[in-house]
């Protein structure tokens, strides 16, 4: 009995012991736990950002007519795709490398001499996650930054064009822009406060769709023989809905995981981003009611994602209250650059001008206007807290230069590009829709294919076209 | 339905489609506008490096201004009209 007795003591004092021996061997100190928490936060960030790429998709399809969704998502995917191996080609090294005022030097490919991350990224270095999650995080951005290009030259523009201007703008455009007011260039000297990108990847979008919009011209039958603008209804708003509600999920990995760590910060951040998206709703609905008598569901979708475009800049440094001003401002601003911009001729099916454009310019500028003094740990307090027009006028600089810079060299290659391969489908692909023409499937096969089946296919001859030349008599 | 050898979307709506024996041009919120000119009838020319406009001219003396046009376009809708008129030529 004694002997069991000593047996069992024993067993229970090794089973005691020897994880508290393990853990005593391995245990990680406080840096390397909360290196691992702000990986894991920055990783999970980085999901819910390139997951706003599923939010684009189902905006634009939910927004364009059924025959062209194939197109749509066909975009999203090879933009994303684009987007990767440029940016980690290039444009990293471009935004984040240490370099000049303009754009950086250093860091191309990824390539980086072993321990020398904070050197070659001098851009980044003020977070301490790998290597590997800060591109992760910041590709994700660029892909956003593309895929607002396209939101107003959906269902008429050459598939071809899609992926030579993604090119330019993930392996050069945007970086630069980056570098300017994230990596270390001449506007990041100044102080401009940008935090998560309402200028870096919204304004720098909307203002690249405004070149290519305006060279590709509105799509047939946008506006009437008066010159009066006609709605092209989307073909299914729950899916437009859809998107913009995993955009507004995707947005608490954009503003929160912008600080690369795990944080007490990121709460605040989210809350700021929560308000000011429920703010933009409620002002574009009530815009849309005041202007037009109903309740525009497209509208309030897009007064949200204007809202969140426009918190992005400031959410981490305004108060909460100031977040449903800036949220709401957002969402009329947007309703009322919609309208104007219809009724000058600009056809934007998605309102990517009214939503990325103006509430990337009215975000940066709040920020000179409701930054407060404890939260500004980036240039100045606005101008409501004391701090004068200084931190108002940087932003306004950032405004004009970023966006003047992307929007004219935007300009420069779509006008290359038309003026060589053209930049529009030909009428018959417009009017037929583009998954057939240019993908050579349709987007809904069941609802659509049974009309060509029938020979109903839009009333359209399936003869190629080059045959006819020799069928013709004068 | 006749397809055309070529066609082009030029500014406010219009469609320019060639056709062996014609050109034709549509207009109008809905194409509801459709003119048609045989080629015998007819010139072509383009100017612009950006925005192009394709000249079209009747032998009655009308001009017709197709403006904001891709340059390719408007080049391959005025190529295919000359190269229409010269098979014309041919087996007058």
């Amino acid at each position: 009995m004694r002997r069991l007795t000593i047996f069992m003591l024993t067993t229970m004092m090794l089973v005691l012991a020897v994880p508290a021996l393990a853990f005593a061997q391995d245990a990680p100190s406080t840096a390397e736990l909360s290196l691992a928490m702000d990986t894991m936060w920055v990783i999970i960030a980085a999901v819910l950002v390139l997951f706003m790429q599923a939010g684009f998709a189902m905006l634009e399809v939910g927004f364009s007519s059924m025959k062209n969704v194939g197109s749509v998502v066909a975009k999203i995917l090879v933009n994303l795709a684009i987007a990767a191996l440029l940016f980690w080609a290039v444009g990293f090294a471009i935004t984040f490398g240490t370099g000049n005022a303009i754009f950086g030097t250093q860091g191309w490919f990824l390539a980086v001499p072993a321990g020398q991350v904070n050197e070659v990224y001098a851009g980044l270095a003020w977070t301490q996650v790998p290597l590997s999650a800060k591109f992760l995080f910041q590709v994700a951005f660029c892909a956003v930054s593309l895929a607002i290009v396209w939101g107003t030259m959906l269902e008429r523009t050459k598939f071809a064009v899609y992926v030579i201007f993604a090119v330019v703008f993930a392996g050069l455009l945007y970086p630069l822009v980056g570098h300017w007011i994230w990596g270390g260039g001449w506007l990041t000297e100044l102080g401009m406060q940008d935090f998560a990108g309402s200028t870096v990847v919204h304004l720098s979008g909307a203002m690249a769709a405004l070149a290519g919009t305006l060279l590709l011209g509105p799509r047939l039958g946008k506006y009437d023989d008066e010159g009066r603008p006609v709605t092209i209804p989307g073909h299914n708003m729950p899916l437009a809905v859809l998107g913009v509600l995993i955009l507004w999920v995707g947005w608490y990995g954009f503003n929160p995981g912008s600080t690369m760590a795990a944080s007490t910060q990121i709460a605040d951040i989210a809350l700021t981003t929560t308000l000011a998206a429920a703010a933009g709703v409620l002002g574009a609905m009530t815009m849309s009611y005041v202007y037009r008598r109903n309740i525009d569901v497209g509208m309030g979708g897009n007064g949200a994602i204007a809202a969140l475009v426009a918190i992005t800049a400031p959410c981490a440094f305004v108060a909460p209250w100031a977040s449903i001003v800036i949220g709401f401002l957002a969402g009329v601003i947007m309703y009322a650059t919609l309208v104007f911009v219809d009724r000058i001729g600009v056809d934007d099916p998605l309102g990517a001008i009214a939503a990325h454009g103006m509430g990337g310019i009215w975000g940066t500028l709040s920020c000179g206007l409701f930054t407060t003094p404890a939260l500004a740990a980036v240039g100045e307090p606005g101008l409501f807290y004391g701090g004068g027009f200084y931190q108002l006028g940087i932003q306004a600089l950032g405004i004009v230069a970023c966006g003047g810079f992307v929007f004219l060299a935007s300009l420069a290659v779509f006008a290359a590009l038309k003026a060589t391969i053209g930049i529009r489908v030909k009428p018959d692909q417009e009017l037929d829709g583009l998954d057939i023409h240019e993908h050579g499937v349709f987007g809904y096969p069941d609802l659509v294919a049974t009309d060509y089946q029938n020979g109903n296919g839009n009333g359209r001859s399936r003869e190629p076209v080059s045959g006819a030349k020799t069928e013709g008599t004068l | 339905m006749e397809a055309p050898i070529t066609q082009a979307t030029a500014h406010n709506n219009t469609i320019v489609a060639v056709f062996p024996d014609r050109v034709e041009i549509k207009s109008g919120w809905q194409s509801q506008n459709v003119e048609s000119f045989n080629l015998r009838e007819i010139s072509a020319a383009t100017r612009g490096f950006v925005n192009a406009t394709l000249k079209l001219e009747t032998n009655k003396g009308r001009v017709l201004e197709l403006t904001r046009m891709a340059p390719p376009d408007a080049r391959r809708v005025r190529n295919a009209i000359e190269s229409q008129k010269r098979l014309a030529g041919l087996y007058d």
